[in-house]
């Protein structure tokens, strides 16, 4: 239970440190968070589910507050608290880090997305859902870009609204199921009517699809992304939006298993128009941020696509790709906000020669860029390379299309790091990377390289999961039948 | 020493080298530096020697498997056979040259230990794509080899004057190389769906199965998968329809593209096609697809390497020229003889380069031939090297590109004397081109500039000593396969090599000529060597004609230096569109349809609200007015119920 307590305890103590400590605060929180989720990782079996918080009582309206975690959660949980750490670290020199209502709201996002990852119960599941919507709001609203009151207004009510279709298919489902609880759910939830269950799975998608976000409900993404502060973009990209991919892969699908097959082309093709079409629009944008948006667009959208084909090997690689995609957000955006913030420029045509000025950003910047377009030896390797192939076995044109997301971001990747960074000076300094920013790169770059040589340790550790999740409902079907 | 060590020593040794200079380079002495990367190449090349001397049966080292689950296991295994050790030695043996070249070559470069670290790591990469056991692992060097082109092309980024230029140029390889990279990877796709496993072996001995079982052979999945891996060669091998990156490639230092884009990185088409023979072997159709692309490809280069003036120009055209002959051989299913014509010319294609090299660095940089001219004087180590080179790539008796080319030509007339025609054409113009090159660069008169011309200087042993080393083994290299018709005994020795325990091939039939065609052949050959050399002389040293200014160019010559506008044309149909399409789907779609519909639908709700706030007006006569109204409503409703 401390695992999900510490965060909040952490927002709360952030008011009472001195604003000199701040920033050391945050940090050493971060890590010990990270430190606590190690500790659970030590004593992990994947075979085994493992409650925090199982009240054996019955609550009014089949409410659980059940809490645990399995293989899948728990390298969720792993990821939120590196990631959150990480970004505390490349957040470290910047003004913020030394604001303590910001360093309160970061941990309060943590805490939120904690609980997404470890409920176990439809209702918290859809609570701590909400409640992540609360500190990125103010992160964003507080810290951001003066001027961006209907851009935040926009990703506000979007989000909000798309919640709103989880609410009642989790009502639905918990009201004729009678209980929230996961294990109800799943294994009940295939007794739902196809016709019914494609219904519910709608609610759950429109939620999921415009946080992802999916083609054509991505459009609130770039504008969010462009005006947010570095560490928001960060939170957002590479942290929240894998709640939607995670609660597709937990909830979604499983829940709704007999109405999926209907919607299911429907997502892949959403999905790969995604990979297209972020990638296409990202070719040609001179905004460094809203690039590496739409980018993300197009790596979601494969993502997606892969995890509702819901074979094992689409599960498990897409799990690969989450982790390499947080990875990548976190440092490409980490970059473009380093150029911003060095030269208050962010449209690549007036940069140029950086790599020249600053060496060492040129080449962490570029190893980020080979991370971004999947060369071998890095996890997006390995995880596009089993999607694509899994999407393929599925229907070859689906795999053509996935495809041109490597011939595609090779183009949009080089382009920006060339226009950038290589050429003559377009300035007449910039400041090389301190020891916070170039720890940031080298530990995104070398855990980006582990993944990418051995990623059968991760794939072990979820495979128990997604087996039982299977096995859950296999069960049920057979009952059916 | 057991052999699976000194396999995995040959690989690693450039991996722990690059490692070492990328990260304490920097601080280090630039001949340290340059000696380490160049050792630990020369030391994989002894173990490769080693495991060559006394080759065992082909064998497989297994060293960890990256995904092992249901249905899909894929390892990072390598393999000891024929073909494996004889790329490597390729690999191995000119790359610790070309890196002995770079350490004088480049020592003036502020970036000289990042070059070895690169450089290194490139033959990291290509020993992973040849040594591997499994297309996997063969898609790791593949892609990796791409990367490493990529940095080394676009090495000079930050120069004033060509910096853009380069990282383009660098770009352009990467994309083109990608666009391949992509049929390789539909080709592995393909190999799993049909035989559930990657590795080389398996896939032949599943395909005996099948054979020897009577069932009917996947014949419509193998022509899938060896025209995706077609497409991947044509992109890696610079071959049409991919072929217009490797020109611009010559944007990299010279001894990259002696080493990656002439000898070693280009070849791995041919090493992908020789290594799957087995499935080539039952798609005839791919087989002539791949003779036809062979053929255009090295007439259309052959062309345009006719007008141009950049020396490093010239030799890649060439380059793209030699590859299509060896599709040529590889479509003919002679797969021997492609890889005899990719040893041969590695030899004298990465001699003409390192020289060329030489002259540059000796020409202060510059490039352009037609600024240069009575070089032979003055660097002569250069030049007679620079001659060996031409000699043998023109084909001039007795040299090693005289023997490579002379198989290809044979099997080509056995195969069809159309095609043999065509090849004729090829290897003429190739003649003419060389030759051209050769006495515009070091015969007639000097015609840079006095500065330039005061600095002309031989370069140092470092460089000077790779060119003799390689000069030789460009003059001997034929004696690696002899014809039958010189020996009895010992002929065809690279043939028997490779068959005797490579997969597949001992099963492929070569065809040898009989020995009065054979002589013929060779004649021919020989008297257009001679004659297209005696013409070249007088032409270009004799009369003292110059390359032309491009003003001057007619109709045909235009379109040589120009590269028959194909840069121009791809740039028309694929690059503008696809820009085009960009801009238009952000912001006819993204922007204006799809962001401004959901602003126009959320101030919909606005509008509805304040329409639906009037009726909230506070005045008791309209409310009054309202309820009027909806009891007039109600009670016609009911009537008009009641009367149906």
């Amino acid at each position: 239970m401390i695992l999900l307590v510490l965060p909040f305890v952490f927002a709360l103590a952030a008011f009472l440190i001195p604003e000199k400590l701040v920033k050391y605060f945050g940090l050493v929180a971060a890590l010990s968070s990270l430190a606590v989720a190690l500790g659970h990782l030590a004593y992990f079996n994947p075979e085994h589910l493992v409650y925090i918080f199982n009240p054996n009582k019955a609550f009014p309206m089949g409410l659980s507050f059940k809490m645990g975690y399995d293989g899948l959660s728990l390298t969720m949980v792993l990821l939120v608290n590196s990631i959150v750490s990480i970004i505390l670290l490349a957040n470290y020199r910047k003004e913020l880090a030394e604001n303590k209502l910001f360093t309160s709201l970061v941990f309060f996002m943590q805490a939120g997305l904690l609980g997404v990852f470890l409920a176990q119960d439809g209702m918290l599941f859809y609570t701590f859902w909400e409640i992540t919507l609360i500190p990125i709001f103010l992160i964003l609203y507080w810290f951001g870009k003066q001027d961006n009151n209907s851009v935040l207004l926009k990703f506000f009510i979007y989000t909000l609204l798309g919640s709103l279709g989880m609410l009642l298919s989790f009502i639905f489902l918990g009201t004729s199921v009678q209980s929230f609880a996961y294990n109800d759910l799943i294994s009940s939830g295939l007794f739902i009517p196809a016709k019914i269950a494609c219904w519910i799975s709608c609610g759950f998608l429109l939620a999921f699809a415009i946080k992802i976000p999916l083609f054509p409900f991505h459009t609130w993404q770039p504008s969010t992304y462009t005006t947010a502060p570095m560490a928001g973009t960060m939170l957002l990209s590479a942290l929240m939006l894998k709640m939607a991919l995670f609660g597709m892969i937990k909830w979604m699908i499983p829940l709704t298993f007999t109405g999926i097959q209907d919607i299911k082309w429907l997502i892949i093709t959403l999905g790969s128009i995604g990979i297209v079409y972020g990638a296409v629009i990202a070719i040609k944008q001179k905004d460094i941020k809203t690039l590496f948006a739409y980018a993300s667009i197009s790596h979601v959208g494969l993502i997606a696509a892969g995890i509702i084909l819901f074979t094992q090997l689409s599960l498990e690689s897409a799990i690969i790709q989450i982790i390499n995609h947080s990875i990548v957000a976190v440092g490409l955006f980490f970059a473009a906000d380093i150029i911003e913030s060095r030269t208050g420029k962010r449209n690549i045509y007036e940069l140029g020669g950086i790599a020249k000025l600053a060496p060492r950003f040129g080449f962490w910047f570029a190893a980020m860029t080979f991370v971004s377009v999947s060369v071998p030896f890095t996890a997006g390797f390995i995880g596009e390379f089993l999607l694509i192939k899994e999407l393929f076995v599925a229907h070859w044109f689906v795999g053509i299309i996935a495809s041109t997301t490597l011939v595609l971001g090779a183009v949009y990747m080089l382009r920006a790091y060339q226009l950038s960074m290589f050429g003559a000076p377009k300035m007449t300094q910039f400041e090389d990377l301190k020891w916070n920013e170039i720890l940031v790169f080298a530990l995104l770059t070398v855990s980006a390289i582990v993944i990418g040589i051995s990623p059968q340790c991760i794939m072990n550790f979820v495979k128990p999961s997604i087996e039982h999740i299977n096995e859950l409902m296999v069960g049920g079907l057979n009952f059916i039948k | 020493m057991a052999a699976d060590i000194l396999l995995l020593t040959i690989i690693t040794l450039p991996l722990v080298g690059s490692a070492i200079i990328g990260l304490f380079g920097k601080n280090l002495p630039k001949i340290i530096v340059g000696t380490i990367a160049t050792s630990m190449v020369a030391g994989s090349f002894l173990c490769a020697l080693l495991i060559f001397m006394n080759l065992p049966q082909s064998q497989i080292v297994h060293l960890f498997s990256v995904i092992n689950l249901e249905g899909l296991k894929l390892s990072a295994n390598f393999q000891i056979d024929a073909l494996s050790i004889w790329m490597t030695l390729i690999i191995t043996g000119i790359g610790s040259l070309i890196h002995l070249f770079s350490i004088g070559y480049m020592s003036h470069d502020e970036g000289f230990y990042k070059f070895f670290a690169y450089l290194n790591l490139f033959i990291f990469s290509m020993l992973l794509l040849v040594l591997g056991s499994n297309y996997f692992v063969l898609f790791f060097g593949w892609e990796g080899v791409g990367m490493c082109s990529y940095l080394l092309i676009g090495f000079h980024f930050s120069d004033l004057e060509k910096g853009t230029a380069n990282s383009v140029a660098a770009r352009k390889a990467f994309i083109m190389n990608r666009i391949g990279d992509v049929g390789l990877l539909f080709a592995l796709f393909m190999l799993l769906g049909t035989f559930g496993t990657l590795e080389y072996s398996e896939i032949a001995n599943k395909l005996t199965e099948i054979k020897s079982s009577g069932v009917s052979l996947p014949l419509v999945a193998i022509v899938g998968i060896t025209l995706c891996l077609f497409l991947a060669a044509t992109g890696k091998s610079a071959q049409i329809p991919l072929f217009t990156w490797l020109p611009d490639a010559m944007a990299g230092p010279t001894p990259v593209s002696a080493l990656i884009h002439a000898a070693t990185m280009v070849t791995a088409g041919i090493y992908l096609v020789v290594r799957s023979n087995f499935l080539f072997e039952l798609a005839p159709f791919t087989k002539d697809v791949i003779l036809y692309i062979g053929l255009a490809t090295s007439l259309v280069a052959a062309f345009m390497a006719m007008r141009q003036n950049d020396i490093k120009k010239v030799l890649a055209y060439s380059t793209v020229s030699q590859l299509g002959l060896m599709f040529v051989a590889l479509g003919m299913g002679a797969y021997t003889v492609a890889l005899f014509h990719v040893t041969t010319h590695a030899f004298f294609k990465a001699l003409l380069f390192l020289g060329s090299g030489s002259v540059i660095h000796a020409m202060s940089d510059e490039q352009d031939i037609r600024k240069m001219g009575g070089l032979a004087k003055k660097i002569p180590t250069t030049h007679l090297t620079f001659l060996i080179g031409t000699l043998a790539i023109a084909g001039f008796p007795f040299l090693s590109g005289f023997y490579s080319k002379d198989e290809i030509l044979a099997h080509a007339l056995i195969h069809n004397p159309v095609i043999y025609g065509v090849l004729m054409v090829a290897v003429t113009l190739t003649a003419i081109y060389m030759f051209r090159l050769y006495f515009l660069v070091f015969h007639g008169k000097f015609r840079g500039g006095q500065e330039t011309e005061s600095h002309i200087h031989e370069s140092g042993i470092s460089m000077t000593l790779p060119l003799i080393v390689l000069a030789i083994l460009s003059v001997f290299g034929g004696i690696l396969n002899l014809p039958g018709i010189f020996l009895h005994k010992g002929a065809h020795w690279f043939n028997n090599y490779l068959n005797g325990n490579t997969v597949g091939l001992d099963k492929v039939k070569a065809h040898h000529l009989e020995p009065n065609q054979a002589i013929m052949l060779m004649v021919v050959a020989s008297i257009i060597a001679l004659s297209v050399m005696t013409w070249a002389y007088v032409n270009y040293a004799k009369r003292g004609n110059i390359a032309k200014a491009d003003e001057d160019l007619n109709v045909w010559e235009r379109l040589s230096n120009s590269k028959l506008y194909i840069d121009e044309i791809y740039n028309f149909l694929f690059v503008k569109p696809l820009e085009w399409i960009s801009n238009f789907v952000y912001h006819y779609f993204d922007v204006m349809i799809l962001k401004n519909g959901i602003l126009s639908f959320a101030s919909l709700i606005e509008k509805t609200g304040n329409l639906s706030r009037k009726w909230q007006s506070g005045f008791l006569s309209s409310y009054l007015f309202w309820m009027v109204l909806g009891i007039v409503g109600l009670i016609s409703f009911y009537i008009l119920k009641i009367q149906f």
